[in-house]
């Protein structure tokens, strides 16, 4: 039995990720040319609304969080499958636990960001000049 | 005495910017179709080989609703699978086209047809993984003695009996979790920098972040870095969930030169 379905009432981890969005903001408020660097004169000092420092600092909280889920872990299921040593082998052997799931996984969340459809491009080449 | 507050409030709303997106080489153009922040036309500021790409913005109103972000990120990684972009930052508005041409284009022409020539031919992907919390307990558990010990001394007694071996505990688990993490991080790169140009890694956003790094790949790598991906993920099913995102502009591979720099 494999799930990927956090526990209820987990406390505030495990939680899903805001999805796409979260990842939106991670990387365009927090990557890319930043335009003050080039542009002094003309800048037009515009209020951003969205703000996240989701800045990772371990706290109390984190820690007594962490402890529950460990209490809360049922470890029959190691038990079960005999050895602890199995958990070790499937990480350091590798691909000994394929499943579908993963390969579809990946697939769909590549196929979700390949942006545009076909045919339809938001910006295209003419020519290059001297080349 | 308000009035002449109101006018210059009400001046303001009417004034518009030029939002920048991004810039791109000079021999492209724009769908006409293209929408970009509050659905805007977008447009391109052209100068010498290189242009800015841009739509008209109210400088009224504060940006950023999740519409306005996902606008600006669509729009330049549409682009990015097409033509080399360098992305800006989220937020970047002039006072008009002609401060886009002469402030930002002619005096950094150079220096930005250097980065898109560098640029050519390659996307940005970024790889983010989250460790499965009860397998990787399992794993710390079963890896760390103290782990285990402590475990069993606050297992089914009252929170309020063991609080100092649950932060002693949550504790243990952080620093076995941040040394999977590094762990995990440079086998991830070592297994994919091989289909990459360059690599940077990403700060951990969440405690049970795996990996969150950056590749730049050229185009007719991208199939074969993309099944490595794959097979990455493969390994570690029921482990690590994987996440890749991409092909999209190259937002950490460019890089702001420091001021006198």
């Amino acid at each position: 039995m494999t799930t990927a379905v956090q526990p209820a009432g987990g406390g505030g981890m495990g939680r899903p990720s805001g999805g796409g969005l979260a990842d939106v903001i991670d990387t365009i408020l927090d990557k890319g040319l930043v335009i003050d660097a080039y542009v002094r004169v003309s800048l037009v000092g515009i209020e951003v609304l969205a703000i996240d420092a989701r800045i990772v600092v371990a706290s109390v909280e984190t820690y007594l969080q962490f402890a529950e889920a460990a209490n809360r872990l049922d470890l029959t299921q190691t038990e079960e499958q005999g050895i602890p040593g199995l958990m070790k082998d499937i990480q350091e052997g590798g691909a000994k636990h394929k499943t579908r799931g993963a390969i579809e996984g990946v697939g769909e969340k590549l196929r979700d960001f390949v942006g545009g459809d076909e045919g339809e491009r938001v910006v295209r080449r003419h020519r290059r000049e001297g080349e | 005495m308000a009035a002449p507050e109101q006018t210059q409030e009400a001046q303001e709303e009417r004034a518009v910017g030029c939002y920048v997106y991004g810039i791109l080489p000079g021999d492209v153009e724009v769908d006409p179709d293209a929408r970009g922040l509050r659905d805007g036309d977008v447009d391109l500021v052209r100068h010498g080989r290189i242009a800015a790409l841009v739509s008209e913005i109210r400088i009224g109103a504060p940006i950023g609703r999740p519409d306005d972000l996902t606008a600006h990120q669509r729009l330049l990684d549409e682009a990015a699978v097409e033509v080399p972009v360098l992305p800006l930052r989220f937020g970047a508005v002039l006072t008009s086209r002609e401060a886009v041409e002469e402030e930002l284009l002619a005096a950094n022409h150079d220096r930005f047809l250097a980065a898109l020539n560098e640029m050519e031919g390659r996307v940005e992907y970024v790889l983010k993984g989250r460790y499965e919390e009860r397998a990787v307990l399992r794993e710390i558990l079963d890896e760390v003695p103290d782990a285990a010990r402590l475990r069993e001394e606050i297992r089914d007694r009252p929170e309020e009996l063991t609080r100092d071996a649950r932060i002693r505990l949550g504790e243990t688990i952080n620093q076995a979790i941040s040394a999977k993490r590094q762990a995990d991080t440079q086998r991830a790169v070592q297994v994919l920098s091989g289909h990459a140009v360059a690599n940077v890694l990403r700060e951990p956003t969440h405690q049970e972040d795996a990996v969150q790094a950056a590749f730049l790949v050229q185009t007719a790598q991208r199939q074969q870095f993309e099944k490595a991906v794959e097979e990455l993920a493969q390994d570690w099913q029921g482990r690590v969930s994987l996440r890749l995102l991409g092909p999209m502009a190259p937002y950490d591979f460019v890089i702001t030169p420091s001021p006198g720099g």
